[in-house]
């Protein structure tokens, strides 16, 4: 079964089950994050996300999405449903991901002012989400192979067991110059992730505030983004979620896009 | 009339049969107030547009039935308020077809801005091009099914009564003057009797796929701005006199749309054929000082970004067929347009410009905007409309320059 790797909540999920047995000799930076990357999900997912954006001033912007999501072998399909702020209720964005290797996904928005679906290019995976601290790379779009990943220690976080992992990037253009993750032992949940600037300065630090067991799989409720050289926090929260509920593959549509989900 | 009534008070009656129940469960109300100022750079910096507005959404669904109404109210200093339903339909969702009965807005076309097989609604031309394309757009009371078939869908549309685009009023500066060589001008109109023989279809097939998206679609419509059909007549005082009757004709046209993805540029293009077009000519021996032409009408189009700034390029065509060169419009009409825009301050800042360029006489419509939330949901927009050239669909408006602003907010 192929994971929902590339979606939204899809990057906040992570389970346990298979990779309990990975002796600690057999760990490279390359195999823990790539245990990460690869670890079974689940055939679909819905759930509510409400994503707070807090400035240096402690004025809060909200943003409310419904967000589904399906793996249909070769491609995952994935429909957000915006419904706050008003100015942009009813405008829903849907996605076909591929599983060919620098294939761009497929992407379409409905603007409920124009009543029409318009097909859209790609993000770039360097652009961040809805004004958001989190890029599409940071909500878990990035493939392991696009960085060289070093293991370097082992160490008791939050009191958690934890894998440290330093990511630098293969690009040098890219926008962080390197990562540092530390990743739960027994369940492959990455608890902390720092962000390196292309100078080298540290420049967000995520951290996640509360996981759950949810239909067997490791569910990651709310995490933290915070942008240290800005002071701008991001703070996404997850509820209302439904793995393996059987969402039948035509909520994936233009129809669906335009009537809305109810 | 009756039918006018029954389409207007239908979905209303289905709200509010089942009111204290309805009003319990999922009805939902969204909208926003609007303050629009614009005034006018030239002469003595006249006001072009006052105006206030109140625009409510009224949603209610119950299981496989939905309504929904949009009345608005625009209110102008020492003038009558318009109130008026944008839209007020009812949806039935069937398991493979929706079915939408009511007053509603119709959009099809992958064009931005340009009308190719976008034809369905006719368009408020009052302020001209200006307003947001969802209120330039009227709604018409129509049936629409469509039939899902995966990501294929079939779409049929059935007018009962025709709607004509809506004009400038006379004391409007959107108001353009017919010329003609005399002044002793008679005008009259022929409206198009509201009966069955009179209605207009559509029918459109439309697909995505994950190489391209595109539709193909037939419609029997009539044309919504109407031909002037001049007669001469040499009066007893041997004054010329003319009479000019608006005449809505017959179209028939087919056509289709497509878009694509090609290394990260999205490629768009979109072309209908139309026959049954009448055209005005100075060819003297011609009844009515009109003829008949199919014409084609097509655009090709292209969005990217770079640098994060987006970037969109449409270029234009309407060609006559069988060109008759006494036929007043050019044989082509050439339009480009072109928008870019980006986003600033975590997508609370956007700058934007758009424009329409009028290759045919050397015209344009300059549109520069900013746009500021202030908070979520409380945008304050300011402006420029600068028009460019002499004559043409453009330059006819040299004179309306005007700086604007928009202070909106949603709820």
């Amino acid at each position: 079964m192929k994971s929902l790797k590339k979606s939204l909540l899809i990057a906040m999920m992570f389970s346990a089950s298979s990779f309990l047995a990975v002796a600690q000799a057999e760990i490279t930076g390359l195999k823990v994050i790539e245990n990460v990357y690869n670890r079974p999900v689940g055939d679909d997912m819905m759930g509510d996300l409400t994503m707070t954006l807090t400035n240096s001033r402690g004025e809060n912007r909200i943003r409310k999405i419904k967000q589904l999501s399906k793996d249909l072998g070769e491609i995952e399909k994935k429909i957000m449903f915006f419904q706050y702020p008003a100015d942009v209720r009813n405008t829903s964005f849907m996605t076909w991901g591929y599983d060919e290797a620098g294939r761009d996904d497929d992407q379409w928005i409905y603007l409920p002012a124009l009543k029409k679906v318009k097909r859209i290019s790609s993000d770039s995976k360097s652009d961040y989400f809805m004004g958001s601290d989190f890029t599409y790379d940071d909500l878990g779009d990035r493939h392991p192979t696009d960085d060289g990943h070093k293991f370097l220690r082992e160490e008791v976080f939050e009191g958690s067991s934890c894998y440290v992992v330093e990511s630098i990037p293969k690009d040098e253009e890219y926008m962080y110059s390197k990562t540092l993750t530390w990743i739960i032992k027994d369940k492959w949940i990455g608890l902390k992730k720092e962000f390196y600037d292309e100078d080298g300065d540290l420049l967000k630090i995520l951290s996640v505030k509360k996981y759950e067991k949810i239909g067997g799989l490791w569910i990651i409720l709310h995490s933290k983004m915070f942008n240290t050289q800005k002071k701008h926090t991001t703070d996404m929260e997850l509820k209302n979620v439904k793995i393996n509920s059987g969402i039948a593959a035509n909520k994936f549509t233009v129809r669906m896009m335009k009537r809305g989900i109810r | 009339m009756k039918k006018t009534v029954i389409f207007w008070v239908a979905p209303l009656l289905l709200f509010f049969l089942g009111a204290s129940e309805v009003w319990a469960q999922s009805t939902t109300f969204t909208g926003y107030v609007r303050n629009y100022t614009g005034i006018l750079l030239k002469d003595d910096n006249n006001y072009s547009i006052v105006q206030d507005t109140f625009d409510l959404r009224i949603e209610h669904s119950r299981g496989k039935v939905a309504f929904k109404a949009n009345p608005y109210i625009h209110f102008f200093p020492g003038k009558d308020p318009k109130i008026d339903l944008r839209q007020s339909y009812m949806d039935i969702y069937l398991d493979s077809a929706d079915i939408r009965i009511g007053k509603q807005q119709i959009v099809w076309g992958k064009a931005d801005g340009v009308s190719i097989t976008d034809v369905i609604s006719p368009k408020d031309l009052g302020e001209f091009l200006l307003p947001d394309f969802e209120e330039i757009r009227i709604g018409i009371q129509a049936l629409k099914v469509d039939y899902y078939m995966g990501d294929n869908t079939l779409e049929f549309v059935w007018v009962p009564t025709f709607t004509p685009n809506k004009i400038p009023d006379e004391n409007s500066i959107w108001y353009v003057q017919p010329v003609f060589p005399t002044t002793n001008i008679h005008y009259f109109k022929e409206d198009v009797p509201a009966n069955l023989a009179n209605s207009e279809a559509f029918l459109k097939y439309s697909a995505i796929t994950s190489a391209i998206d595109y539709e193909i679609m037939v419609g029997y419509m009539w044309d919504d701005d109407p031909t002037m059909h001049v007669n001469q007549t040499i009066d007893p005082t041997s004054e010329l006199s003319l009479t000019v009757t608006q005449k809505h004709h017959l179209l028939r046209l087919g056509g289709g749309s497509f878009s694509t993805t090609i290394a990260g540029y999205v490629v768009r293009g979109e072309a209908a054929y139309y026959t049954g077009k009448y055209f005005r000519s100075a060819d003297p021996a011609l009844i009515d000082a009109v003829v008949e032409k199919d014409y084609i009408h097509f655009l090709l189009g292209m969005d990217f970004s770079v640098w994060d700034i987006k970037m969109s390029l449409q270029m234009v065509e309407q060609k006559i067929q069988d060109y008759d060169e006494q036929i007043v419009n050019d044989e082509n009409e050439d339009t480009v347009t072109f928008l870019i825009s980006k986003d600033f301050l975590r997508e609370t800042l956007r700058l934007e410009l758009f424009s329409y360029i009028d290759i045919n006489n050397n015209g344009s419509l300059v549109r520069p905007k900013m746009s500021y939330d202030l908070i979520d949901g409380f945008q304050i927009l300011a402006g420029f409309d600068i028009f460019n050239g002499e004559d043409g669909k453009f330059g006819q408006y040299d004179d309306n320059d005007m700086i604007y602003s928009k202070i909106k907010y949603s709820f």
